[in-house]
């Protein structure tokens, strides 16, 4: 257990009023239009960095459970009920509260398999998802697609409010990030990642904390995609349940750095304003897939760790040559292993 | 009684082609513990080849593959020269999940540039005809895909057995260090074993563009195919694959006759979830490394 | 502190973003909202799908917007101001096609907006436009998802929505003698929301008047094996076959047909058999000979300038008259719109649009065209039939060029 730093405090803190007071002070539509998405990746990545940062299982279905949400919040406030207003985002955490408990099931047949099996059985879980909303037509009514209800938010701040919530929502899952280092979950997910059968030899419940964490982070995902799916007012199979958001999500963590708190923000700052301007360009859009799948090679292979643990690792060799015989300040997290095991 | 059988030999038939997909994913596994996602991509690269030389050059499609083979060989050991060799051993499962996975995104990309995504199908003049015996009709097309298939899995199987390369792979898949002892390259079986699964899979991929009608992104619904059989074959093994393969084709016909088209897609997941609830390590995997 | 020095880095990228993001927000083209009085061009922002998997329709609409702004530019214009193209990729993502109309709209301020492709791009579309008081005058959205947001603003640029599409033949069939129906159907369709209502819709009608439905199955998209389908409907022996497909289910449907040998005496298809040249390349041109479709728009149709359209397209973009995707002619229609309401009206305010078109017919490449307060067009589609392997319309009788031919001759004939 560590102290909280005021350092620390102090970043986050300056972090989350920046941006908070974001909206209010650029307010062109279209700013916080990208504002929207960035954060929605941002929930996501930090999501997905609770289970595949701390614990090194890959999870690669985590956008059947946003499609789960975004239906959800769609069958709650059809067009046909009119504007809805507010409530949505008052509904939502109950939504990402449902799935965290649907999911327990799911995860327990999941956790049966390890390591890349495991992955394996999460794409399995995606592509099932999505055949599933194209084939259950009273939940999703299929192809079709469901029109969610169009609140009266003014034009002007239209966006804002979305923002705002899925804000809320990422706050949330940095906050439950930071806890979960700091407590005996984490100490157990680390175990895990280091050496699960060790970690299990020492006692420690790794199917409780596999599960645990599994449910918190599907849970925060199914927020998101609720709240995604208000915005954009029409959802159907293809993009509710999309291969490349989880492969975005991912990329944003590893850009960013897997295990650290901040890394899926930045990742998402880099990669979705970048990703609009493309498509802005006729000729970049036409190289999109091939750009994005360009980024991911290179992130991977030339930056393994990702930006914030790499700039790390620099400012300590840069202050270990400047204090000789001192030996660096240690790394908040416990590095990935990414030496070779004897 | 007559639309089972029906549905069982065209299970078999599609079978015997899976067998030939996944052949290659489950020997990239075995040999160098990585999970090739780009397996799907270079089936439909291996369709789109062979549809241009049949479109340009009036190259039967069955006899392209003479062509396509080396050609996506040639790509494969490329392939893991460039980006997976770079990986560390012990990060290399997870690790080669999304590396593949991005060259797959890749390949998808300029194959979208190349070709838009209109659906494809190469279409000899033998493509629509049939056979009828005994009552069952039977697209000519299928069984010779699915003889192709035959051949080509016998082929590698007598590789494996009979060269020494072969031997080099088996006894990497069984114990890399002791092979290494023993003076195998595995390096040099990494590379060519990783360009030998991708060939086998663009050889499917080229008699596949007969039976299926198909454009870059099709090559999800395959990679999650295939990715089950060989989970549930258990990983590393080439005949589990092959009865994985068969057992998933006849299934998926059966659910399609039975109860209907939509719901034959799931086969794969219900399957999937049956196996890994009652034996994890698929029905011939060993628990840890696989024996091809 | 680790973890702060990871904040301090996020914090600087952020400062970073804003401060590009200030930068460019203050950009914005030099037209004015409201179009008034002067040369400057008239800006279009249109959201295409340039990639992704509408890549085709996507860019024949691309063609049929632009062949629409080269002509009305080379003829001075609209109420004398040049007509200026934005067009942004949606890679077929809604998410992008939202923030392409965001953009379009509050960042560049363009003058107009007009439709992306699909309704599946269109419905969210569409919102944006309301709330920002545009009009959205669109080819291609028609499933009723776009009619029930009840939008005030949008038109949809087809003489009827998609799943009207079947009524032509509904009407023809049913207006046949007792003893020439049908007496037993199957519908066999894709699952899509511009396939299978229709056929749905077209079940109902036909139950209603008595022909009995004996097999009824909707196969998931990206289906490519039929021949289990097909056999198990072709068991059946139906007199008619109602498909609602989209295009390569369409020829996938018809090729295991003529493996199987079945030949219902009524077949129709309301997509793909529409397609003039891609449907006999596909099964074979001996085999398309009492074949049903529907469609908006073909090459032979007389509406109102489509020699024009159709000499145009080809001088521009080589070619025949019968290799032109009808997206490419809905598109050009939108354009034609806009250009009759300047010319009726001397604006092209956003408000007046609106109004205008609310009001009245209004005669395009894709016939002539009214709407109802939610932008639902008034008119019918077209039944075509393929007689003497060409594609020709057969009813309703006032825009039929021959009479329809019936029951459906073997396959190869």
């Amino acid at each position: 257990m560590r102290t909280i730093s005021r350092s620390g405090v102090a970043v986050t803190v300056a972090i989350v009023a920046g941006l908070v007071a974001f909206p209010f002070v650029f307010q062109a539509n279209w700013v916080v239009n990208i504002a929207v998405f960035t954060m929605m990746y941002a929930g996501l990545a930090t999501a997905w960095n609770l289970l595949g940062g701390y614990s090194g299982y890959i999870s690669l279905g985590n956008a059947a459970f946003f499609g789960v949400g975004a239906y959800a919040i769609a069958n709650l406030f059809p067009t046909s009920g009119g504007p809805p207003g507010a409530t949505p985002f008052l509904i939502v955490p109950l939504v990402g509260l449902a799935v965290a408990i649907l999911s327990l099931p799911i995860g327990w047949i999941a956790f049966r398999t390890r390591g890349v099996t495991f992955a394996i059985v999460t794409i399995s879980l995606l592509f099932v998802a999505q055949t599933l909303a194209f084939l259950l037509h009273s939940f999703t009514k299929g192809s079709q697609g469901m029109g969610v209800g169009v609140p009266l938010f003014p034009v002007e701040t239209y966006e804002r409010p979305f923002y705002l919530a899925l804000l809320a929502i990422f706050v949330f899952a940095v906050l439950l990030c930071w806890y979960v280092r700091r407590s005996k979950l984490g100490l157990a997910l680390f175990a895990i990642r280091d050496d699960e059968d060790r970690a299990l030899g020492l006692g420690v419940d790794t199917e409780v904390a596999k599960l645990l964490t599994f449910a918190m982070s599907l849970g925060i995902t199914a927020m998101i995609g609720g709240v995604w799916a208000y915005y954009i007012t029409y959802i159907y199979p293809q993009f509710a349940v999309d291969p490349l958001v989880t492969i975005g999500m991912v990329l944003m963590v590893y850009l960013g750095g897997r295990g650290t708190l901040w890394g899926p923000l930045l990742g998402a700052l880099l990669l979705v304003p970048a990703q609009q301007l493309l498509a802005q360009n006729a000729t970049t859009a036409r190289w999109y897939l091939i750009l994005y799948s360009g980024v991911f090679l290179l992130v991977i292979l030339l930056l393994p760790r990702g930006i914030i643990p790499s700039v790390q690792d620099l400012a300590s060799r840069l202050r270990a040559g400047r204090h000789r015989g001192t030996s660096p300040p240690e790394a908040a997290v416990p590095p990935v292993q990414t030496e070779a095991v004897p | 009684m007559r639309l089972f059988v029906q549905a069982v030999i065209l299970g078999l038939l599609a079978g015997g082609v899976y067998a030939l997909m996944a052949s290659g994913l489950t020997l990239a596994f075995g040999i160098m513990r990585v999970i090739n996602v780009a397996q799907g991509v270079m089936i439909i690269l291996g369709a789109y080849l062979s549809y241009t030389l049949f479109t340009r050059f009036s190259i039967d499609p069955f006899l392209s593959v003479l062509i396509v083979v080396p050609v996506v060989f040639v790509l494969g050991v490329v392939i893991e020269l460039i980006f997976i060799r770079p990986l560390r051993p012990s990060d290399r499962e997870s690790l080669s999940l999304l590396v593949t996975w991005a060259v797959a995104l890749g390949i998808e990309g300029v194959l979208g540039l190349v070709y838009s995504t209109t659906y494809r199908s190469t279409i000899p003049s033998y493509a629509n005809g049939s056979w009828r015996i005994g009552g069952f009709v039977i697209l000519q097309v299928q069984v010779y895909a699915f003889a192709f298939s035959v051949v080509i899995l016998t082929l590698l199987g007598l590789v494996l057995a009979k060269t020494r390369f072969g031997r080099a792979v088996r006894g990497t898949v069984q114990n890399p260090a002791s092979a290494a002892l023993l003076g195998v390259d595995e390096r040099r079986v990494a590379a060519i074993g990783f360009g030998l699964s991708v060939a086998t899979a663009a050889a499917a991929g080229a008699v596949y563009g007969v039976v299926t009608p198909f454009n870059p992104g099709s090559h999800y619904d395959l990679i999650s195919l295939l990715l089950t059989i060989i989970v549930l074959g258990g990983m590393g093994s080439l005949p589990g694959t092959v009865v994985a393969a068969m057992l998933m084709g006849v299934s998926q016909a059966l659910l399609a006759t039975y109860i209907s088209p939509t719901s034959a897609k799931l086969t794969f997941f219900i399957l999937l979830i049956a196996i890994l609830v009652v034996r994890p390590q698929g029905l011939f995997g060993a628990v840890e490394r696989g024996k091809l | 502190m680790a973890h702060g020095r990871g904040g301090l880095l996020v914090t600087v990228l952020a400062a970073g973003f804003l401060a590009a993001c200030s930068s460019s927000s203050g950009a914005s083209s030099s037209s004015s909202v409201s179009g008034s009085a002067s040369t400057e061009p008239i800006v279009i922002g249109i959201s295409l799908s340039q990639t992704g998997d509408f890549s085709d329709p996507g860019k024949a609409a691309e063609r049929g917007y632009q062949l629409w702004a080269d002509t009305v530019n080379a003829n001075g214009g609209i109420l004398g101001r040049q007509v200026q193209l934005k067009i942004a990729d949606d890679a077929s993502d809604p998410n992008q096609a939202v923030t392409n109309y965001e953009n379009f709209i509050t960042k560049d301020h363009v003058d107009l907006v007009f439709g992306p492709f699909s309704t599946l791009l269109s419905v969210p579309s569409a919102q944006i436009a309301n709330r920002n008081h545009f009009a959205f005058v669109e080819p291609a959205g028609g499933g009723p998802d776009m009619f029930a947001a009840k939008l005030p603003n949008v038109f949809f640029v087809q003489p009827a929505p998609v799943l009207a599409c079947g009524d032509p033949f509904v009407n023809w069939v049913l207006s046949l003698p007792a003893d020439q129906r049908p007496k037993t159907a199957a519908y066999v369709s894709l699952d899509d929301p511009f396939a299978s209502p229709i056929a749905d819709a077209m079940q109902a009608k036909f139950e209603a008047a008595g022909i009995q439905t004996v097999y009824r199955t909707i196969y998931p998209p990206e289906t490519t094996n039929f021949t289990p389908i097909v056999s198990a409907a072709a068991a059946k022996n139906p007199d008619m076959w109602v498909g609602g497909t989209q295009s390569d289910d369409a020829y996938g449907q018809v090729k295991s047909m003529i493996s199987l040998n079945f030949n219902p005496k009524f077949l129709y298809l309301s997509n793909g058999a529409s397609s003039p040249v891609e449907f006999p390349s596909k099964v074979g041109a001996n085999n398309v000979n009492g074949i049903f479709s529907c469609g908006d728009w073909f090459p032979n149709s007389n509406a109102s300038g489509n020699q024009d359209f159709i000499n145009a397209y080809t001088t521009k973009y080589g070619g025949d008259a019968f290799g032109i995707d009808s997206t490419s002619a809905e598109a050009y229609a939108v354009g034609q719109l806009i250009q009759a309401v300047a010319a009726k009206t001397g604006s092209i305010d956003n408000q007046t649009i609106i109004d205008t078109l609310h009001t009245g017919t209004w005669p395009t490449v894709e016939g002539n065209l009214s709407w109802d307060q939610y932008g639902m067009p008034q008119g019918s589609d077209m039944l075509v039939e393929w007689i003497d392997q060409k594609l020709l319309p057969v009813y309703p009788p006032d825009v039929a060029q021959q009479a329809p031919v019936y029951p459906k001759p073997n396959w190869g004939g």
